[in-house]
């Protein structure tokens, strides 16, 4: 999510539950990952912190799985089912995210709000 | 130790010989004392042969260079412990001539001496586990040796006392780190003044065993047209004398059963010896020492320690020393009452039960009194109630200090309890930091077979390649976009990147490559793509194909000098290729302003018309507008951009070849990939 800087922001931490969607033979989140350990982070557009090796989610498809349940482009993904996800490799994060015999995954992650306003919007866990 | 005696050389000449002499010497002996001892050494000595002669004649038939290393090896470690046990057997001969010999001058046995000095510690399980050997290769054997791998086939033999185990073969090569040994080795019974030798053998593994046949003339020759290392070790193989002779060699003429074998030899490379001071719960590097040096041809480059885990399990620790019946006194109350318990000494406690049946039932203890080094036990004085001693254990809980008072049904059982708290104390003493805490020692599963692993050509072949990318829904989208795009050019918005090309000269290459144009995607999968190169190579040749096949507006020269720019870079060198300086310092000024959006949308064909360097902010602009319009099944375009652009206007590569360019496009560094998931 883009922000606007100089603006103060809030980083939301939420847990996000996605079922996946079958099609054909693959079961698909609807949302593309990007960064890991072995990315270059200075790469990354969503990340604040240049230096931030995490998985960020840098695409999600419209109507998909993964915008239905709330998933926003920029977020960035902490666990998997459990998983960690802040010190993996990029392979590592994709092949947890696509495990065949998983229909649900529970992701947690964290999300930075532009606070345009001074109301700050309060932290909410689902 | 090996003392050469007339009859012990006659022994050794041939098999058949030293069996007769065997049953000579048993014969002799059995005159004097029982030899029950040497005739299991006996048993374990015709063993050792049987195996060296089928070790020998293994290695005379077989023609595959690793069962020819195997059964080297299996010879190596049957002639280390037929060795073996001849010096224990010549060690047990010589006690008892020394025995017999105090026995004739004194005429009664010796007298034991007092309980403290023949008290013997007890016995351990000693286990080495999880050896390690870190190599350090020069330089130069990767860069400059061009010749073949040179292999060296490695093992470790360890030996405690009698007890002789070798670990696995190893083959090792300059693609190796670290000489690993899984093997866990456990010797059963190892007193605590043990010394554990560990002895790495390697042995050279090329072709020519029989190199001393060639003449020097002809090996000179070759050293200076084979590699440089491999000719250096077959000229060094020539003269035998340069290296240190060999272990095997020196057992060879002790144990010679016949001609010399013929076939790899083992020579010992390095060595160490381990003690009860090494002995700890977790892993501990010590030195070796090495023997030969770098002309030699088993030579492999040691960093100069070993890794491993050596553990110690005494069975004072794991066996039940003493068990029996005690009554505890209870503290306090007068007349002093007291409790039956059924006392089982284990390790560093003493578990007291409150009937046997519960011990053997796994239980909990009752209560359990610590026997460590701090505690302090004595026998305390006739009671005069009873007439037996009581024995009163000390113990600091804390600050405090605790006594129990025990006492037997009679003497003799105290003056066992007693004996056993002894054994205990002097246990401990000799076995100094293996009783604060039993260690683990992991049983070896039993043998797997070992999985032999070859590796073909380079890392690239281990790596699985998913076949997710679908292309043709990808081709679809690039279209799309390109004429998106294409509206957008002419209103002179460029990437960034373009500002690039403005100073790199094409020129030179143009009139070449304008002829491989229709060819250049095929060129591409060579190149490792820089970030900046991913959506390009296609994105030129797609641009040079739009040219070519319908006439747009792109005019030819600024493609094919975009086209040159790629090129020179791509076909400089098929493989990884030193990035340039220039090249580097631009990609990282282009990264500095927020150029990595650009990755999101892989294809965005330059603009023709204008080549002036645009402001970053319309970049991520553009690619957001880009990702909004991808359809929901596309798949992972921006980590495969190259192929991602192969499309339907072009000619399409294989398979093959697109797989490897995603390949590389995963593998090199610079790309930020994106997944779809």
């Amino acid at each position: 999510m883009s922000f606007i800087p100089g603006q103060p922001v809030t980083a939301v931490v939420q847990r996000i539950e996605i079922r996946k969607l079958r099609q054909g033979e693959h079961l698909i989140l609807g949302f593309s990952i990007g960064g890991g350990i072995d990315q270059d982070p200075g790469q990354n557009p969503f990340s604040e912190d240049k230096s931030d090796k995490g998985i960020y989610v840098t695409r999600v498809t419209p109507e998909g799985p993964a915008e239905v349940a709330g998933l926003m482009m920029g977020d960035k993904v902490m666990q998997v089912n459990g998983w960690d996800m802040t010190m993996v490799t990029h392979d590592q994060a994709r092949k947890r995210l696509t495990k065949k015999n998983e229909d649900v995954v529970r992701l947690l992650v964290a999300s930075l709000l532009c606070n345009a306003s001074p109301f700050v919007q309060t932290e909410f866990a689902i | 130790m090996f003392c050469r005696t007339q009859t012990t050389r006659a022994a050794i000449a041939r098999g058949s010989a030293l069996e007769m002499e065997i049953r000579r010497g048993k014969f002799r002996r059995s005159v004097f004392l029982d030899t029950l001892q040497d005739s299991d050494i006996q048993k374990k000595i015709d063993h050792e042969i049987r195996m060296r002669d089928g070790a020998c004649k293994l290695l005379a038939a077989c023609s595959q260079r690793d069962q020819a290393l195997e059964a080297a090896k299996s010879l190596l470690t049957c002639n280390t412990r037929i060795m073996a046990y001849m010096s224990e057997l010549q060690r047990m001969k010589e006690a008892q001539v020394m025995q017999r010999v105090a026995r004739r001058s004194d005429g009664t046995r010796s007298s034991d001496a007092g309980p403290m000095d023949d008290r013997l510690p007890c016995k351990g399980k000693v286990a080495i586990s999880d050896l390690r050997i870190p190599l350090m290769w020069k330089d130069t054997e990767y860069f400059k040796n061009k010749g073949e791998l040179h292999r060296c086939a490695v093992f470790c033999l360890l030996q405690v006392g009698g007890e002789i185990h070798d670990t696995d073969m190893v083959m090792v090569d300059r693609t190796l780190t670290d000489i690993c040994f899984d093997n866990t080795i456990v010797f059963s019974e190892a007193s605590p003044g043990f010394e554990l030798r560990v002895e790495l053998y390697s042995c050279c593994s090329e072709e020519d065993y029989s190199a001393g046949s060639a003449p020097r003339k002809l090996a000179s020759k070759l050293s200076s047209s084979l590699g440089r290392s491999a000719g250096k070790k077959l000229r060094v193989a020539m003269d035998p004398g340069a290296c240190s002779p060999t272990s095997n060699a020196g057992a060879a003429t002790l144990l010679l059963p016949g001609p010399a074998v013929a076939g790899p030899k083992y020579h010992l490379l390095a060595h160490t010896s381990l003690s009860l001071s090494h002995v700890q719960d977790s892993f501990r590097t010590h030195d070796l020492s090495i023997s030969g040096n770098e002309e030699c041809s088993y030579w492999v480059p040691l960093y100069g320690s070993v890794c491993c885990r050596l553990a110690a399990q005494p069975h004072c620790m794991t066996q039940q020393m003493m068990s029996g019946c005690l009554k505890v006194k209870q503290l306090g109350g007068d007349p002093p009452s007291w409790t039956n318990v059924y006392g089982v000494l284990k390790g560093t406690n003493l578990f007291c039960y409150h009937r046997q049946e519960d011990m053997e039932a796994n239980v909990e203890p009752a209560f359990t009194i610590a026997i460590n080094k701090e505690t302090r036990i004595r026998a305390s004085e006739k009671d005069p109630h009873s007439k037996a001693q009581s024995i009163c254990i000390s113990n600091q809980y804390g600050g405090e200090e605790v006594t129990h008072t025990l006492s037997a049904d009679s003497r003799e059982e105290t003056h066992r309890w007693m004996e056993a708290f002894w054994q205990q104390f002097c246990d401990m003493s000799q076995w100094k930091q293996c009783c604060d805490d039993l260690m683990k020692i992991e049983l070896p599963s039993p043998r797997k077979p070992a999985l032999v692993t070859s590796k073909q050509g380079s890392l690239y072949h281990e790596i699985v390649i998913d076949t997710s990318d679908d292309i043709s829904t990808v081709t679809d989208i690039l279209t799309r976009r390109m004429q998106e795009l294409e509206l957008r050019s002419q209103l002179g918005t460029s990437p960034p990147w373009m500002s690039l090309f403005e100073e790199s000269p094409g020129g030179p290459r143009t009139p070449r490559l304008a002829r491989h144009s229709p060819r250049s995607p095929h060129r591409l999968p060579h190149s490792p793509l820089s970030s900046l190169r991913c959506p390009w190579p296609g994105l030129l040749s797609s641009d040079a194909s739009l040219t070519s096949d319908s006439d747009s507006p792109c005019s030819t020269s600024p493609c094919s000098r975009h086209r040159g720019w790629a090129e020179p870079l791509s076909l400089s060198s098929p493989r990884f290729r030193p990035r340039t300086l220039s090249l580097d310092a631009k990609l990282s000024t282009l990264r500095g302003r927020g150029y990595g959006g650009v990755l999101q949308c892989s294809c965005q064909p330059p603009s023709s018309s204008s080549l002036a360097p645009i402001p970053a902010q319309c970049v991520p602009q553009a690619t957001l507008s880009c990702s909004s319009s991808t359809s929901s099944n596309s798949s992972s375009e921006g980590s495969h951009s190259p192929s991602s652009l192969d499309g339907t206007p072009f000619s399409r590569p294989s398979s093959a070849r697109r797989s490897l360019r995603n390949l590389r496009a995963k593998l090199d560094p610079r790309n930020w990939l994106q997944s779809q998931v």
